[in-house]
């Protein structure tokens, strides 16, 4: 009864090595590919031609953390009619459940470092984006 | 500072005008000919007596009105070294702000003239500036009246307001109460008056209902101070929630941390978690109310979210609900008694020494 | 039986699953235009007119509202409805995914008409929408969905006639109202409904939500400022009806009533058992209350688990839920599809484990009068 066919499940890369996931123009800035690293997979985001990967999973409650929307943070701002502004935009993954939001180049938040999400190395070889993960 | 050299102080005492005419005779005209409610008309009133027995005064005058009566039952009797002053007022309600604020400002010269500084135990006494939150400008004049004189150690407002602390308009208050070094102890405001109905369904059917929620009533202010950064741009500024309902701050600070974690992106002027803000912000005063009483556990959940720091004994003598140390939680431990019996309060109002000999 | 010719067939399987998560608060939604044929004329011709241009009405906004409508992000169906308006999607994330063995159906949209009756015309017209669109056989074949009957607490009258209406449908399992109405529930004028669910043992549950014009649940310091303070004080709502009910002695005029709170947080009932019994003490017995406002509570009243707040030191979380005997007065909830939504495996992590089987499924079992058991489902996601 609870054999998972195997359409339910993609095929997992293995974890702790390098792994090309796309090559540079299929990621361009401000889009993000999930590929199958890990038990619920990496993001792979190019922001601004700069690449990162987080794990697809929310530590808050588990949710898929990389279908969520990237966006910058908020900063008090004077100069600002409503005295705030939107800084750093794209830098940020926010979570579709919860609305957590983390730093893609770091993983963590400024509000509760401690509460942080795993990110893995991302560097171009030639034309190919590699992730270690 | 030990608990062995704290004084004990009770940080919530109730003081009275005699009567209607004492407070008409601190007025001057064109006030003195107003109509305004008297303390004790309320839209909710006790089905039995308001007052605690024996307060009365030897010539009929109101509870808490005697200076001498008070000092002997609030201090002598029960082993006080201190107690802060909180004159109960109708004025915070009143729709024309211009009568509130001559009101607060009899009701300050009162305090000062017969409780401050005259009779046996005025150097035992410490007052409370009342000021008019519907007036905001004329509230900054009336600290900036009383800020130096040496007995008055707290701004005192009233807990009911047609807005939240937390709205901008109010900043002026929180500097000059600042400016001044003063803790602002917000109370009930007693009387009637333009007020919002006391729960968010309306009125009560019963007193018990009614007296047991309205102390409650804080929680909307401190939710909205927090949330519009009152701390994080007021860094000295205290606040005392003086009806109680301390061991509430608990749930709601879970409740508003966990919920504020995504919210935060909407206010950064209060960038840090909300339960941040509490440490060296926030006071209570005890009231009859607060749980857990004769608990096993009354010690560890008066450490949960540093209540132990925040909690001062207050009589509210001479109200009905006036407590005593007696009353206190046999459970809590010896530190976190001393703390709630002076230790906390010494350090706020900066009363560090002993009653001269 | 494979998940796909299950699903595919949509038949339930002879083989039974033991039911272990009951989620006590799901949010189904009608499609575009999906209600109007079950509300009654005339009102469906005046909904229509009203709704003309009318668009977003949000004015406490949950955080970056313009993408995500306080909603979980991911549970919007690709047919461009909105979150919870497909009885598969839920199905798929709910049963499937999240591992809820049952999901008890609250939908929120009944209540904002301007009058009584308005809001009755929309009680009635989903009412008949929920049990045509997912309580049927058809959309319902998993047997995992419950439902509630909304009744417009605004007309207590026309909401008992609805209760009768309703009542012994197998799989209406509550009796769902709004928790703004004013003035609270101890007033006598709401003993109708009250009568009618304790007469046929039926729970009534309570969710937030937006009442009538300017029925938002008013602080008595004016109003919040931000969807997070006004989110948090919400739960003060909930505290006034508790302290109503017990001190209006609502619950001795109805020893059978059950009240549940849903999505009002629960941490703060433990002072405020002790602040109602300590003035029960101090101020002897108002209206000829019979026992302590503790002992209304525990044997009336529950909460659900959503939002479950929690402290930096979750021994404290674990302390407060025995010192309150949270397994007395929670049942499981997840919010689904909200942004508030709290994952079964999540929850269950946070209860003091000699309480999980009671707080997960045994309460919402006995409390509904659920069964113990349902066809079973292959691939689905075992919680605990």
């Amino acid at each position: 009864m609870t054999a998972e066919p195997a359409a339910e499940r993609p095929t997992r890369l293995a974890r702790g090595r390098e792994h090309v996931v796309a090559t540079v123009g299929e990621i361009r800035p401000g889009e993000r590919r999930i590929v199958p690293i890990g038990r619920h997979g990496v993001g792979v985001y190019n922001v601004g031609g700069r690449y990162y990967a987080i794990a697809n999973y929310c530590p808050h409650e588990g949710g898929p953390l990389c279908q969520g929307r990237t966006h910058g943070q908020v900063v008090v701002d004077d100069g600002n009619p409503g005295g705030a502004a939107e800084v750093r935009d794209g830098e940020f993954i926010y979570c579709p459940w919860h609305q957590w939001g983390f730093e893609l180049a770091t993983g963590t938040t400024a509000v509760k470092p401690e509460w942080s999400i795993r990110t893995y190395p991302v560097h171009i070889r030639g034309d190919e984006i590699v992730v270690t993960g | 500072m030990t608990s062995q050299t704290s004084p004990k102080i009770d940080a919530s005492v109730h003081v009275f005008f005699k009567d209607g005419a004492d407070l008409r005779g601190h007025l001057r005209e064109p006030f003195r000919s107003r109509g305004f409610p008297d303390p004790d008309v309320a839209w909710y009133s006790r089905p039995g007596p308001k007052y605690a027995e024996g307060t009365t005064g030897a010539d009929g005058s109101h509870p808490g009105s005697d200076p001498e009566l008070v000092g002997r039952q609030v201090l002598d009797e029960r082993g006080f070294d201190y107690a802060v002053l909180h004159p109960m007022s109708v004025a915070g309600t009143l729709p024309d702000w211009h009568l509130g604020t001559a009101l607060f400002a009899a009701t300050n010269q009162m305090l000062a003239e017969r409780w401050l500084e005259s009779g046996p135990y005025a150097d035992r006494f410490r007052g409370t500036v009342r000021v008019n939150p519907n007036d905001v400008e004329g509230a900054v004049r009336e600290i900036e009246r009383w800020r130096d004189h040496p007995r008055m150690v707290q701004i005192g407002l009233p807990v009911q307001t047609q807005a939240p602390y937390g709205r901008s308009y109010f900043k002026p208050l929180w500097r000059a109460a600042c400016d001044a070094g003063m803790p602002v102890a917000v109370h009930l405001e007693m009387g009637v008056g333009i007020t919002h109905p006391p729960t968010p369904s309306g009125p009560t059917r019963t007193y018990s209902h009614h007296a047991a929620y309205q102390p409650m009533t804080y929680i909307w202010h401190l939710l909205n101070m927090i949330a519009e950064g009152v701390f994080q741009e007021f860094p000295d500024l205290k606040v005392i929630w003086a009806d109680g309902a301390g061991d509430m701050v608990t749930p709601f600070m879970w409740r508003m941390d966990t919920f504020g974690r995504p919210h935060l992106e909407q206010t950064p002027w209060a960038p840090r978690m909300p339960s941040d803000y509490l440490r060296d912000h926030i006071y209570f005063v005890h009231s009859m109310l607060d749980g857990p009483g004769e608990a096993e556990y009354a010690s560890e959940w008066l450490r949960m979210t540093g209540k132990e720091d925040m909690v001062m004994f207050g009589s509210s003598y001479p109200d009905w609900q006036t407590v005593s140390p007696e009353d206190l939680p046999s459970g809590w431990s010896a530190g976190q008694r001393a703390k709630v019996l002076g230790g906390t309060a010494a350090g706020l109002f900066g009363i560090d020494r002993l009653v001269p000999a | 039986m494979t998940i796909e010719l299950q699903h595919e067939n949509r038949t339930a399987a002879t083989e039974k699953d033991q039911v272990r998560v009951v989620d006590c608060d799901v949010h189904p939604v009608p499609r575009r235009g999906e209600l109007a044929p079950f509300v009654p004329e005339p009102f469906r011709r005046l909904f229509a007119q009203r709704s003309e241009r009318a668009g977003e009405m949000i004015y406490y906004d949950a955080p970056d509202y313009a993408h995500a409508y306080a909603m979980r992000t991911d549970s919007f169906p690709e047919d461009g409805n909105f979150a919870g308006s497909d009885p598969n999607l839920t199905f798929r994330q709910l049963i499937m995914d999240a591992g809820s063995d049952i999901a008890i159906l609250g939908p929120t949209n009944g209540s904002d008409g301007q009058t009584e009756e308005e809001v009755h015309a929309l009680a009635v017209a989903t009412n008949r929408w929920q049990d045509a669109c997912w309580l049927d056989p058809v959309n319902n074949w998993h047997q995992r969905f419950y439902g509630s009957i909304v009744a417009a607490i605004e007309a207590p009258e026309a909401a008992a006639r609805e209760i009768e209406h309703w009542a012994g449908h197998p799989r209406f399992c509550q009796v769902l109202i709004n928790a703004e109405m004013r003035p609270a529930w101890g007033d006598p004028r709401y003993d109708p409904v009250w009568q009618a669910a304790s007469r046929h043992g039926i729970p009534v549950a309570c969710h937030l939500g937006r009442g009538r014009f300017n029925e938002l649940p008013m602080s008595p310091v004016g109003f919040m400022t931000y969807n997070h303070d006004l989110m948090v004080s919400y739960s003060m709502l909930a505290a006034n009806q508790i302290m109503s009910l017990i001190f209006d002695g609502v619950f001795d005029r109805f020893p059978n009533l059950k009240i549940v709170l849903i999505e009002h947080a629960f941490s703060w009932i433990l002072p405020l058992m002790w602040r109602m019994d300590a003035m029960y003490k101090a101020q002897g017995p108002e209206n000829g209350l019979k026992r302590k406002p503790s002992e209304y509570v525990k044997d009336h009243i529950w909460f659900t688990t959503q939002p479950l707040d929690y402290p930096e030191d979750k021994l404290e979380l674990t302390n407060a839920m025995e010192w309150m005997e949270a397994d007395r007065l929670l049942l499981f909830s997840s919010d689904y599809p909200h942004w508030t939504f709290d994952d079964p495996a999540y929850i269950v992590k946070h209860v003091p484990e000699r309480m999980r089987e009671k707080i997960m499924f045994r309460n919402a079992v006995d409390l509904f009068h659920l069964p113990s058991e349902v066809p079973a489902l292959a691939g689905r996601k075992r919680v605990f």
